[in-house]
């Protein structure tokens, strides 16, 4: 089903990891958010609706898009939150706009680490009498969903490190001096088996975008933009129990929905780039198949040949993705933020050439429980493949 | 671009209560969907996406609790999202699911959630947190103190008395005793009101909101399939939101950027509902509100910002009767949030018990001749305002 209205990626703002201490969250709110309005070329007054994403447990606050709401523009304005996920704040100002109400949309989210500790904040959202005490984190579900994986594929261990080294490899290009290779290492306690050095530390991070609609885009006389082509998202059930954790049904459903609507029945051949959130690598496996990218009888082939590395015929990650940098709750916005920005030719040192049309891929909760796929793309219509 | 109607189809709310022993907390989110399905006569395989609708996580005890509630929903592989905006989440929800099927992205949306509120322990403990840890928390703020500050400059600027509270809680309990889904239904007067214990003054016992236990779901199609369906609708024909700021000192003292007595962002909002709507003179046109009032000071400002009175003038028309069922614009027929607050939903029961109303099927509560209602729903620390024109 295509949207009423187009809608299109104007402008984005990444800033992850933040170092500077000394700025307050507001502050740093207003910085992203500023930044991503210049990007797009607009003012406050401009932005007609605001969608928000945080997580009450990472902040340590109840109902912690509150604090944003000045710091976003949005006194006097229209906000909504999404604590569901980062990139539902996007899916829901993608929604308001193509519902004709909106010209444009300023999505916002953010991620501390300030919390004692973020396991421990995870863990508030286990179900209280079965999965809490076993104690049950993202990671410890990251491992169980690669502990799957690797049961029906044990070939996934090799491939696992090499797109491990991959990825970091990617991020120290992308981001030189700020994702470095095996950085996560020290920080973080491995689970098996998912290894040390797989996975980066938690860092404090803020995204914001802004999305408008083909008329504003067309008035602006905008000619740089990421349109969304198709967008498409899902759900696992709660309980790990419940579900095939060597399999990414809802991830199936999101891509197809997103692949209906951008017209694309060959995805290798359509996308230039693909943006991926893998907490492990285990998981990118998991979403190759689940993307149609790669099924899982050719990941030893596809991986092994360099196909989805920078310079192969699909990169995957050029940004070094999580396991380079990353601000835990806000990284799926980011794989989006990242993706629009590789249509748009303003990835930085790791623009992919001739990146016309992208994927970006979001999932949160435990183990990929939350799945969302964006096609974006640089022409508004036409064939992808 | 003019947006494709988007009506109401479905309608499940519980029996709220202060305590759910017998039901957890998906059990209640599951109980308001059978309903919503059973009044909409669907099946869970006929909704395309679910907006979940839910305040603040500590309040359930759970982080992300929406999570428990994908199966209670039916969302398995669907599309799935939460929205909260503090009190208002509900009627933001709704708005949510309004936007999927407006968008074109869905022909059939289902909003539902459920709190326990009465089983929290102690909900002003959870909703300190809302505030900045330096500044506000340790003072100590709580919804109740925060809206006692608004009745205090309220009544300065405009002479409202404690007996005008009072009153406001005498109407709003006469309503819930006519609606079997309300909590508090038991009717009182102005006497046991003043007489009830100081919370924080001038609000009393009787003053606030109970904490309530329950579940509430909606479900919303477009036009097309309710033709193509022949299903009975009542239609969104407005949605609105604004917001305040967020630290209360900018609604104080000298340069306020705007006055703790007043709603000035409910106000907007219902400005951007009406011109949606086409309503002009909501005092002739509106038949019925709902509108999100915790404590009874605030109904005052509330009636004001949806300009069904002149600012300083709700008290009057609450005195006179022009508020009550029988008078001219009935407020809350439903008791509404003073006599049930299960926050997660309490702003979408705004909605449903109003187009319960324009639909005529409000039993002992009903309106007569209610054609056209709006809801509100407030949020945050009276921060997020949400608002919504429903007609037959």
């Amino acid at each position: 089903m295509t949207l009423n209205r187009r809608t299109a990626v104007i402008g984005s703002a990444i800033m992850a990891p933040v170092a500077d201490e000394a700025r307050s969250l507001e502050e740093l709110l207003f910085d992203v958010s500023q930044a991503a309005m210049k990007d797009a070329g607009l003012t406050a007054d401009e932005i007609d609706g605001i969608v928000v994403a945080s997580n009450d447990q990472f902040d340590g606050r109840a109902i912690a898009v509150m604090a944003a709401s000045g710091s976003v523009g949005g006194v006097d304005r229209d906000i909504l939150s999404t604590p569901s996920a980062s990139e539902h704040a996007f899916v829901m100002g993608v929604l308001r706009v193509a519902s004709g109400q909106y010209e444009t949309h300023l999505v916002v989210s953010w991620s501390p680490v300030e919390a004692s500790s973020l396991s421990e904040a995870q863990r508030l959202g286990a179900d209280p009498y079965f999965h809490r005490a076993l104690p049950l984190d993202e990671l410890s579900g990251a491992a169980l969903q690669a502990s799957a994986v690797l049961a029906a594929r044990p070939e996934a261990a090799d491939l696992a490190k090499r797109l491990s080294a991959r990825n970091r490899a990617n991020g120290k290009q992308a981001y030189p001096g700020v994702a470095e290779e095996g950085s996560g290492a020290a920080a973080t306690a491995g689970r098996w088996p998912i290894e040390k050095d797989m996975v980066s530390p938690p860092v404090l991070g803020a995204v914001a975008m802004v999305i408008a609609s083909e008329d504003c885009v067309a008035r602006r006389g905008l000619d740089n933009v990421a349109w969304v082509r198709g967008m498409g998202w899902a759900t696992e059930p709660g309980f790990l129990g419940d579900r095939d954790l060597s399999t990414a049904p809802a991830l199936e459903e999101a891509a197809r929905r997103a692949y209906a609507e951008a017209g694309l029945s060959d995805p290798r051949k359509a996308l230039d780039v693909v943006e991926l959130t893998d907490v492990s690598p285990y998981q990118e496996l998991l979403a190759y198949d689940a993307l149609g990218l790669s099924g899982k009888s050719k990941w030893r082939d596809d991986v092994l040949s360099g196909v989805f590395d920078r310079g192969g015929d699909l990169p995957v990650n050029p940004s070094g993705g999580v396991a380079a940098i990353n601000p835990v709750f806000c990284t799926g916005l980011i794989r989006i933020a990242e993706a629009a920005r590789q249509v748009q030719g303003k990835a930085g040192r790791h623009q992919i050439d001739n990146a016309r049309t992208a994927l970006g891929h979001a999932a949160s909760g435990f183990a990929m429980m939350y799945q969302t796929v964006l096609v974006l793309g640089q022409n508004k219509d036409g064939a992808l493949a | 671009m003019s947006a494709p109607r988007v009506g109401i189809i479905g309608i499940g709310q519980s029996a709220f209560k202060a305590r759910r022993d017998d039901a957890s907390y998906p059990d209640l989110v599951r109980e308001a969907v059978n309903q919503a399905l059973t009044g909409a006569g669907l099946g869970l395989d006929d909704i395309e996406a679910i907006v979940y609708s839910l305040s603040p996580d500590a309040m359930v005890g759970i982080g992300n609790a929406e999570r428990l509630g994908v199966d209670a929903v039916g969302g398995r592989n669907k599309r799935f999202l939460r929205i909260n905006t503090g009190g208002a989440t509900g009627i933001s929800s709704v708005a949510a699911a309004y936007y999927h099927i407006a968008a074109g992205a869905c022909d059939v949306v289902m909003t539902a959630g459920a709190d326990k509120v009465g089983e929290c322990g102690d909900s002003q403990t959870v909703l300190n947190k809302i505030w900045d840890p330096t500044y506000e928390r340790p003072l100590p703020l709580g919804t109740i103190t925060m809206l006692a500050m608004s009745g205090i400059r309220y009544a300065d600027k405009y002479g409202m008395t404690q007996e005008d509270m009072a009153r406001v809680v005498v109407k709003n309990r006469r309503h819930a005793s006519l609606n079997p889904n309300a909590h508090l239904r038991k009717e009182v007067t102005v006497d046991e009101v003043m007489a009830s214990r100081c919370i924080s003054w001038p609000i009393k016992l009787m003053d606030c909101c109970p904490q309530s236990s329950g579940g509430g779901a909606m479900v919303l199609a477009s036009e097309k399939y309710i033709k193509q369906n022949r299903l009975d609708a009542v239609w969104i024909t407005g949605v609105g939101h604004c917001s305040e700021t967020y630290y209360l000192g900018d609604r104080m003292g000298r340069g306020f950027t705007a006055d703790h007595a007043d709603a000035y962002a409910l106000r907007n909002s219902f400005q951007r509902a009406y011109k949606m709507a086409g309503i002009t003179d909501p005092r002739k046109q509106v038949d019925v509100a709902e509108l999100y009032a915790p404590f009874s000071n605030t109904e005052y400002h509330s009636i004001e910002a949806a300009d069904l009175a002149d600012p300083g003038g709700a008290v009057a028309g609450v005195n006179e009767g022009r508020f009550s069922i029988g008078g001219q614009i009935p407020v809350n027929a439903s008791g509404g949030t003073l006599c049930t607050n299960a926050i997660a939903v309490t702003a979408m029961i705004r909605v449903a018990e109003v187009a319960l109303q324009v639909s005529g099927r409000a039993g002992g509560h009903q309106v007569k001749g209610a054609r056209i209602g709006i809801a509100s729903g407030n949020g945050g620390d009276h921060q997020f305002f949400g608002t919504m024109v429903v007609e037959a």
